[in-house]
């Protein structure tokens, strides 16, 4: 067994870990990045297509939250994590939401002006930015079908950097703060899973590292004890809840699951549509809770979007470059559990969606059909089990009744609240810091400590607050 | 457009829920002095009815989740438009998915079209269930009350409250929320004759000591309120109670019923009102919650756990802010109800 000692772990690289490495690398700190996923070169992959997202997401993209209806999840697991195969928008945390979870949760220095301070310091070193081009044709749809329903949409920003020609990156952590990390010093190691926390019997309230697997090229694995004086784990809203539980901390880990469950409709077009980019307009008419963009769509998800409302695909698939697909995603109020299972890797993630949640998704549905024929599509198909397949405004009321829990098919990407900051200790897993109850060296630093779901893309919710928190620990080094 | 004169009123009138109880009610009010009335019905046989009451009622068929139906609701009406929004589910069939598909997919509907047409206000008919039970039976809700949604419906007519104030204060629509009590009057559903019938024949359970108060609005003083929320310019982006002038007592609403049903020559039981312990009604309330956690309703279930409460508002606001101002009192409410019923043949 191999042992490598350090000042600190950060457990995940993606938008938490990639934060709390550069910043702690930059001030000076001696820090250990482990990842569980491979470190893909960043041009390996074209864009969001499936092959990216059966590469870079845990199990190939195939996992779920059971329930009624169960939800289909997709988690980063590589070097950058989610940030590596996402849409890259970047919308900060809405101040109302800031100021009810302050006061909810009883967060400390977590008011508006403090996010938007941090907010502001992600993005310049991101690059957040609008296109300096027209939007695709993909993008202009929404925006062309919302603007002639005379509801509000909005071009998201996007962490990307152009180039004079208008060609954009996607600034991923693996291109952007995990080399930053590494300039500083920092070390990091892929394809290493941290198997628990280790913690001497004689004092449970510390950590004082993490044994982890470690897989080489050649699929050869060893076992690697690492010693750190500080733990951060920043694993996810899945794998951080379902590590500390392996590690045999409990209090407020794991409960209180929130995701933006997610209804789709792959729409055709009497006209070619672009693939190679994700839309970056969003129609905000009906937010918070219900937010419309659009997703990657390229021929493989086509050709999976058609099949979920149809069995005659081939005829529209011939089609594919005519079709783009388009979501509508709802804040729930349900919630959902993560729970580590003795003997198996995978913890059991399960999630409720109430009465309430289930009608916001089928109004998403009808809202959604409504803007993509006012933008010239000619026909539409849901994420519903048989359909049905709408040619015109008259046919999507059928929606609200087929929408049932087993004729919907719902996913998401956005896992969050799952551990939880801030001084309501009946509530929460962690101070308003991240440092977890009771463990007085080990921190929580992803999406897991959002109290709740932030009802847009959170990527930006989870790197400020990420910031700020990194800031506090090294205040207190 | 201070006047509250008739002849400013607006000429073109759309409503929801038409062929309902309220909207049933306020029809017939309109269509005298209106040049049209836009109608929305949920199904082929509520039509003809309404339209044979004047012949400025349209009726559209259809559902008001339907996108293409409400555009059909709002198409070819002229520049000057009205809207009533009744529409509704109280009593789902079974799940309680229904309240929140129609009393908020169903207002978010109606207000995206009375947007795009440009209509001069929204009139949102809401609920005391947005505000739970007062805490004590002296206790009135009025305009500054804090939300505290009761169960499903509650919940749901709380939302759409949110998407009517949100739509308004955002500039879309200029609307008027008026929050109803408990109905009484002409076009009452058939759960309402059971309810005449169980206190003629002295099963209609006294929960408790009786002492529970009560709002309840009789039809003709709730259309009285709607069109005073539609005229008064005081009212725009607000919410109102509207209800009959003070709460009735629980044991004097049922008084007062059985002195109508003898006057509209009815015999009535002698025996005194079923005492029930209000520990029942606390059961009832139970299993209602534990029934709509599962997405599950039972209409008795949930009337029984709610008699126990008193639910009552004060309508001081909109007497002095829109002028309204409630003619019909209890007695004389009841009795013209139960005369509707008679003429209907119903049997109570």
């Amino acid at each position: 067994m191999a042992r490598i000692t350090t000042e600190v772990l950060v457990i995940g690289s993606g938008a938490g870990g990639a934060v709390t490495a550069a910043r702690l690398a930059e001030a000076g700190r001696q820090v250990l990045v482990v990842e569980e996923g491979p470190w893909f070169d960043a041009d390996e992959h074209e864009p969001f297509s499936l092959p990216e997202m059966v590469a870079k997401y845990r199990n190939g993209g195939a996992q779920v939250a059971l329930g009624n209806p169960a939800v289909a999840f997709g988690e980063g697991r590589c070097v950058g994590g989610s940030t590596e195969v996402n849409s890259g928008l970047f919308h900060r945390l809405p101040d109302y939401l800031a100021e009810e979870w302050q006061h909810t949760y009883d967060i400390d220095d977590f008011s508006a002006q403090t996010l938007a301070f941090y907010a502001g310091q992600v993005e310049a070193e991101l690059q957040v930015s609008t296109l300096p081009t027209a939007p695709p044709p993909s993008s202009a749809i929404l925006e062309h079908g919302a603007t002639k329903l005379g509801w509000r949409n909005v071009e998201f920003a996007r962490v990307y950097r152009y180039d004079q020609a208008g060609r954009g990156v996607k600034q991923t952590m693996s291109r952007t703060l995990l080399p930053k990390a590494l300039a500083a010093g920092a070390e990091l190691i892929a394809d290493c899973r941290v198997v628990k926390l280790l913690r001497p019997r004689a004092d449970r309230g510390r950590v004082v590292g993490a044994r982890c697997v470690r897989t080489h090229p050649d699929g050869g694995r060893e076992t690697l004890d690492i010693q750190a004086d500080q733990v951060v784990v920043c694993a996810g809203a899945i794998q951080t809840p379902a590590l500390l539980q392996r590690s045999g901390i409990r209090h407020n880990i794991g409960r209180g699951l929130k995701l933006h469950p997610t209804v789709k409709i792959a729409a055709r077009f009497p006209h070619p549509v672009d693939h190679g980019d994700v839309p970056m307009h969003r129609v905000t008419e009906f937010a918070p809770n219900l937010t419309i963009g659009g997703s990657a769509s390229r021929k493989g998800q086509i050709a999976m979007a058609l099949a979920e409302a149809t069995h005659d695909i081939a005829e529209p698939l011939a089609d594919w470059e005519n079709i783009s697909i388009y979501y509508a995603a709802i804040r729930s109020e349900g919630s959902g559990r993560v729970r580590a299972v003795p003997g198996l890797t995978s913890p059991l993630i399960t999630y409720k969606l109430t009465e309430a949640d289930m009608s916001r998704l089928a109004q998403g549905l009808v809202h959604l059909g409504e803007v993509l024929f006012a933008a010239g599509a000619t026909e539409l198909y849901p994420s519903l089990v048989g359909g049905p397949v709408a040619r015109q405004l008259g046919d999507i009321g059928a929606w609200w009744d087929r929408s049932t829990r087993a004729n919907t098919n719902l996913m998401t990407v956005h896992m969050t609240s799952t551990v939880r900051m801030g001084n309501d200790r009946s509530r929460t897993g962690t101070d308003s810091y991240g440092r977890v109850w009771d463990v007085a060296n080990l921190h929580v630093n992803d999406g897991s400590l959002l109290p709740d779901a932030p009802g847009v893309n959170p990527q930006a919710a989870i790197m400020t607050i990420a910031t700020r928190n990194t800031e506090h620990l090294l205040s207190n080094l | 457009m201070t006047s509250t004169s008739p002849s400013s009123d607006v000429p073109v009138c759309v409503v929801t829920g038409a062929s309902g109880w309220l909207g049933q009610n306020l029809v017939r009010t309109l269509v005298t002095g209106r040049e049209r009335v836009r109608c929305l019905v949920p199904d082929a046989d509520a039509g003809p009815p309404l339209e044979l009451v004047a012949p400025n009622v349209e009726t559209v068929v259809g559902d008001v989740r339907d996108p293409a139906t409400v555009d059909t609701l709002f198409d070819d009406l002229g520049p000057r438009v009205s809207v009533f929004h009744a529409a509704a589910v109280i009593h789902p069939a079974q799940r309680t998915r229904e309240f929140f598909d129609v009393n908020v997919g169903g207002t978010q509907m109606v207000l995206d079209r009375a947007r795009r047409i440009g209509v001069e206000r929204v009139v949102h008919v809401s609920s005391n269930s947005p505000f739970g039970a007062n805490p004590t039976p002296d206790d009135r809700f009025d305009e500054d009350s804090p939300f505290n949604p009761y169960m499903g419906y509650g919940q749901s007519k709380f939302e759409a409250e949110r998407l009517v104030r949100q739509a308004h204060e955002r500039g879309d629509v200029p609307t008027v929320v008026v929050r109803a009590p408990w109905f009484y009057g002409p076009y009452q559903p058939a759960r309402q004759s059971t309810f005449f019938t169980a206190i003629r024949k002295g099963r209609f359970p006294l929960i408790g000591d009786g002492s529970q108060r009560r709002s309840m609005v009789y039809t003709d003083n709730l259309v009285q309120g709607l069109l005073c929320a539609e005229r008064s310019d005081k009212a725009l982006g607000n919410a109102y109670w509207v209800a009959d002038a003070t709460p009735y007592s629980l044991a004097e609403i049922l008084t007062t019923v059985r002195s109508a049903l003898t006057d509209e020559g009815l015999a009535v039981t002698s025996r005194s009102p079923l005492r029930v312990p209000r520990a029942v009604s606390e059961w009832a309330e139970r299993v209602d919650r534990l029934l709509q956690s599962k997405g599950r309703y039972h209409q008795a279930i949930h009337v029984l756990g709610e008699m126990k409460d008193t639910i009552a508002c004060d309508i001081g606001r909109a007497r002095d802010e829109i002028g309204y101002d409630p003619t019909v009192s209890l007695y004389d409410g009841m009795r013209a109800s139960i005369r509707w019923c008679l003429d209907h043949g119903d049997q109570l």
